[in-house]
């Protein structure tokens, strides 16, 4: 890799008011790469994204996208950084309609922009005026992977995109992330499906107890590495 | 039809519109923000000596619009910024704040303007005959206004960006603020519009009503009562709420009396508190 | 104790001889606050200590004071002139009680709202009381109400209030110490550990609002005979509000703040409202910046929310009595259970059994269900179909109060501890429940309790000896065995703890991790334990229960557990 990252965090430590939840853990991504978080539940993986994303504070560490430091920003004032994110749970607005989630800050485009995503995910185009909160937790997730992706932020953080997604859409997901990359864009992704994460993944970094316990590159690593650090 | 049947009814059907009118405020700061704004009848209270501040100055009645709304964004702001904001994570102690709030804005007109009762001329006089029954004209042009009024904000919050925005962070807060929405400026600006709200139906109703520092405590409650039995966060609500409110207020009142009405009203509230708190049209 | 007595003694002869300095005019205005103050004290006992505002707490005085002005009269002469006038003092305190039972056993839970039913209360007081003319005299009010037989004279009236305040300070002050209170602070920051740990919260918080109206039936009884008149103001919102002000800058939490905001704040008041026009507005402001930045108020910061009036020095450790129902084991059955919230399933005919005493962890990943499972049998969420048998009942709904006297114990996953107490305090309140009556609540004797099973577990965390420590400051690590320490001291044979070791430290981790072996061998009881960390479920497990998207996955014991195919899939993404 060459000059600075294009996203970057490192000595994160962060919790819920006096628990520290991760501590200490650090990455690099380059343009175009996705790094991989790791580790069974409860070890932290989303404590890290909510931290990344800006919605709990950092205890410690800095965050950098494009080598400015987003530590002291407010969520929304890092998604105009460049920075997406999927959050794992509650990820649509349930009360808006399938169409309001997906425009809702793009008021003077068309729908059109999602063309390519509804070519691969049509129940969204067959549903554009249902409330989202009436789709099943699939393809909720789906649209949250949409809403997200067409962003086209420059880091795109996704919280374990594939949680109750039918495995045709995962596939689906997959090259759409691949094709992103290809593009230049980056990405953090926790992920609990390791098929997906094999076929996405530069890096991995897998957590337990909130620390590093594994950091490597995806092509020095084989499946039996990983079933080491996630299998109960 | 006979027209003191008719005559009764536009007085209920006033009570109940205003009432909606007075309480729409407060439905955007409770409802949407979640905000319990024990000063929003002072602010009510502030368009109505808005009305007579404009009068006092031998200017148009109109220009009590202008003036409320700048009123209000010069309280507003520096409000929200020193305690809403600071207490969104404190309901509790959000109560009693705006209860000192309230308290200063009635000292701070009293100081100006006296305790005492005043009274603001209606810009529209006569009456009209609707069916048999006369009618005073400005209290049916208040009844169209509020009734615009109220369609208008419903519009708005369902179509436009703003409207859907709020909607969003009223739904999903952390999402809204991923999704890159300003959510800081948006529930200030959102508190300050129902401020406005507030201070606008203050200056309808002005000059139907005695103007006096006190007068907001009644508008407040009867305002949350509004809010109890309907539900928060749905227009529904808000009319189903004015409706029970306002029209079971004034048919006691006008059966037995004001206070025989106002004890029904209490405790139709308190029978929705203690088992429905919900409201009639949950969201 | 008696420093104390002394204490308020010396306050009232100050009292009842200023008079003769300051002279009687001054005297008679500060009669008038003495009472107020009387008043101000109930509101700081219930909102202080219990943590309800009332914005109507003139309701209360002015009520009895329109009784009293009516019984005085009307029976002036009567034999039955003071036992009447008891009955306005007694009246409002009890008014206030079934008004709270009422309140607080519906299902409104918010404090919020009590406090705008207590200012609309008094709103519809002041219509009653303007409109009821032949009966209250209306807009003017009762006049020419005769003083009382015997303390007609002025500085009768104001002896009279000084030595009411006097002894009403005296009771608050008792009544702050007792477990009752100790309760009520409890749960007034954090009412669901209150229930969990067996206490009927509606009712504490009853009692509190009850004495509050009984402060205020002192302060109104006595109000009319020394005014000779009565009028609706009384039930005007300013002077409920005035009082809410008076206590916030005083200070809500002790026991000289109410008094000393009511009698400062109110003859400044009173003197400066005529020479500085603008003085209402500098109080409001302060009043504002009391409840933002220094909401202790001006005796919270100089004297602890409490003082040790009643500790004798020499502490003598008593042996608490055995709880009320020593239950044994009782098998659990959880049977088709279906819970949804909104429209998110999150249970799906879920089954789980458990038939002999042990250690039975809960895993699965994120979202499977597995915290939802202990609230459906704690009653916190309702299942819509399925039943769940267990602690003597089949199938039948039991809440929070009922199930922790039964034997349940559950440890929450954030620490409820109660910040604001001391240690001693909150290991105190867990000893209390299942073992008072309602009358043991007003004995000092329970503060000094101790029991072999607190006694065990202060050996192994050597800083629960530390009784006086405020819990706010320990680190969360303390605050999790605490936490723990407080559902063992209740003796449970059912014993839910959700993620017990999160955040701490190896070594804490595993003292916690003996303590509950220990507790379970000991009390002969079942523990259910969700647990992320293997590690300890590997330690701890008799048995696992794997969930997964809200049904049972799998069970079996952990070595089971590991060799299972479907399990490890689930943890490594192989949904299909």
């Amino acid at each position: 890799m060459t000059g600075p990252a294009r996203f970057a965090f490192e000595g994160i430590t962060g919790g819920y008011g006096a628990m520290m939840v991760v501590r200490g853990l650090s990455a690099e991504v380059g343009e175009g790469r996705c790094l991989c978080v790791l580790g069974r539940n409860g070890v932290g993986k989303s404590t890290l994204m909510n931290v990344l994303s800006g919605h709990l504070g950092a205890a410690e560490g800095s965050i950098l996208l494009n080598g400015r430091n987003l530590v002291p920003l407010s969520p929304d004032a890092r998604r105009r950084q460049g920075m997406s994110y999927a959050m794992q749970e509650r990820p649509v607005f349930d009360h808006l309609s399938v169409f309001d989630n997906l425009m809702l800050m793009r008021a003077s485009a068309g729908i059109g922009l999602y063309r390519s995503y509804f070519d691969r995910f049509p129940i969204l185009e067959n549903r554009l005026d249902q409330k989202a909160g009436t789709l099943s937790g699939g393809e909720r997730k789906i649209l949250s992977f949409t809403r997200a992706l067409a962003e086209e932020g420059d880091i795109t953080l996704l919280d374990e995109p594939s949680e109750g997604v039918q495995s045709e859409n995962i596939s689906h997901m997959e090259t759409i992330i691949t094709e992103a990359k290809s593009r230049g864009r980056s990405f953090v992704v926790v992920e609990q499906h390791l098929h997906l994460a094999e076929a996405i993944a530069d890096h991995y970094l897998i957590i337990d107890q909130g620390k590093c316990v594994l950091q490597c590159a995806a092509a020095d690593t084989d499946r039996q590495d990983l079933l080491a650090h996630l299998e109960v | 039809m006979d027209p003191v049947l008719i005559a009764n009814g536009l007085n209920i059907s006033f009570e109940i519109v205003t009432l909606a009118l007075v309480a729409m405020g407060l439905a955007v700061t409770l409802g949407l923000l979640g905000v319990l704004n024990l000063a929003h009848g002072e602010f009510v209270m502030i368009g109505a000596f808005c009305a007579f501040f404009v009068q006092e100055q031998g200017l148009s009645y109109l220009w009590a619009f202008p003036l409320v709304v700048i009123v209000c964004i010069v309280i507003g702001w520096p409000v929200e910024r020193t305690i809403i904001r600071a207490l969104y994570s404190r309901p509790f102690d959000t109560i009693l704040a705006t209860w000192g709030l309230s308290l200063l804005l009635r000292e701070i007109v009293e100081f100006f303007f006296g305790p005492g009762f005043n009274s603001v001329d209606q810009p529209v006089s006569g009456t009209v005959n609707i069916f048999g029954a006369d009618y005073p004209l400005y209290q049916l042009l208040v009844m169209l206004i509020a009734v615009v009024l109220i369609g208008a904000l419903v519009a708005w919050y369902v179509k436009s960006s703003t409207g859907r925005r709020i909607q969003a962070l009223v739904d999903n807060p952390d999402l809204a603020k991923s999704v890159g929405i300003p959510t800081i400026a948006l529930a200030r600006n959102t508190f300050i519009f129902g401020l406005c709200l507030a201070g606008i139906a203050g200056v309808l109703l002005a000059p139907i009503v005695a103007v006096y520092p006190g007068m907001g405590i009644d508008h407040v409650l009867k305002s949350f009562f509004v809010l109890v039995v309907g539900g928060l966060g749905n227009v529904v609500g808000l009319v189903v709420g004015s409706g029970v409110i306002g029209g079971a207020e004034s048919i006691v009142a006008a059966i037995l009396d004001r206070t025989a009405g106002y004890t029904f009203v209490l405790i139709v509230a308190l029978l929705f508190l203690w088992k429905k708190p919900g409201g009639l049209v949950s969201r | 104790m008696a420093w104390l007595a002394a204490n308020l003694a010396f306050i009232t002869a100050i009292l009842v001889v200023l008079p003769q300095i300051v002279g009687d005019f001054w005297a008679f205005t500060l009669a008038l606050f003495l009472l107020y103050a009387v008043a101000c004290l109930g509101l700081g006992l219930s909102w202080g200590q219990a943590g309800l505002l009332s914005l109507g707490q003139g309701f209360f005085l002015g009520f009895s004071a329109y009784t009293s002005g009516l019984i005085l009269i009307g029976f002036s002469t009567s034999a039955w002139l003071f036992p009447l006038l008891g009955l306005s003092v007694v009246a409002p305190g009890l008014i206030a009680y079934l008004f709270g039972c009422m309140i607080f056993h519906g299902r409104t839970q918010n404090t919020a709202f009590f406090a705008i039913i207590t200012l609309a209360l008094i709103l519809l007081a002041a219509q009653i009381a303007t409109a009821w003319e032949s009966v209250t005299g209306g807009y003017n009010g009762l006049r020419n109400i005769p003083g009382l037989p015997g303390f007609s004279e002025l500085e009768d009236a104001y002896t009279l209030s000084a030595v009411a305040l006097g002894l009403s300070m005296m009771f608050a002050a008792w009544i702050m110490q007792t477990p009752l209170g100790v309760l009520w602070r409890a749960l007034s920051q954090d009412e669901r550990r209150v229930a969990f740990l067996g206490f009927n919260h509606n009712q504490l918080k009853s009692v509190a609002f009850g004495l509050s109206g009984l402060f205020g039936g002192i302060a109104g009884t006595l109000y009319a005979p020394q005014n000779s008149l009565v009028t609706p103001d009384l039930f005007g919102f300013l002077l409920s509000t005035s009082f809410v002000v008076w206590v916030a800058i005083g200070g809500r939490n002790t026991l000289y703040g109410p008094v000393l905001g009511a009698i400062g704040i109110g003859l400044a008041t009173n003197t400066l409202r005529e020479s500085v026009s603008f003085w209402e507005v500098i109080l409001a402001v302060i009043f504002i910046v009391a409840v933002l930045y220094f909401r202790k108020g001006l005796t919270g910061t100089a004297e602890p929310a409490v003082k040790r009036w009643f500790e004798r020095n020499d502490r003598v450790r008593k042996p608490a009595p055995a709880r009320h129902s020593a239950m044994t084991f009782d098998r659990i059955a959880i049977e088709n259970l279906n819970l949804s919230v909104g429209n998110v399933g999150i249970l799906e005919d879920l089954d789980l059994n458990i038939g002999s005493p042990g250690i039975y962890c809960l895993i699965g990943p994120n979202g499977a269900g597995k915290t939802t499972i202990f609230n459906a049998m704690t009653g916190e969420l309702e299942a819509q179909s399925g039943t769940v048998s267990m602690l003597g009942t089949r199938g039948i709904k039991m809440d929070a109060r009922t199930q922790t006297i039964a034997g349940l114990g559950r440890k929450f996953q954030v620490p409820s501890v109660f910040d604001q107490l001391t240690v001693g305090e909150n290991l105190a309140i867990a000893l209390w429940s299942g073992r008072s009556s309602r009358r043991d609540l007003l004995r000092l004797s329970l503060l000094d309790w101790e029991s072999p099973v607190l006694t065990e577990l202060e050996r192994r965390f050597p800083f629960l000896t530390d009784r006086r420590q405020m819990v706010g400051s320990l680190s969360h690590g303390q605050r999790q065995v605490l936490d723990l320490a407080m559902v063992l001291c209740t003796e449970p044979r059912l014993i839910l703890l959700d993620e017990p070791c999160a955040g701490l430290s190896l070594a804490e981790t595993n003292e916690v991790i003996s303590t509950v072996r220990w507790a379970v061998d000991r009390f002969q009881a079942t523990a259910m334990i969700i647990e992320h960390d293997m590690a300890m479920v590997r330690e701890l497990a008799d048995h696992v229960f794997v969930v997964h998207n809200g049904s049972m996955l799998f069970e079996g014991s952990v070595a089971e557990v590991q060799s299972n195919a479907a399990v490890q899939a689930v943890y490594t993404g192989g949904t299909k």
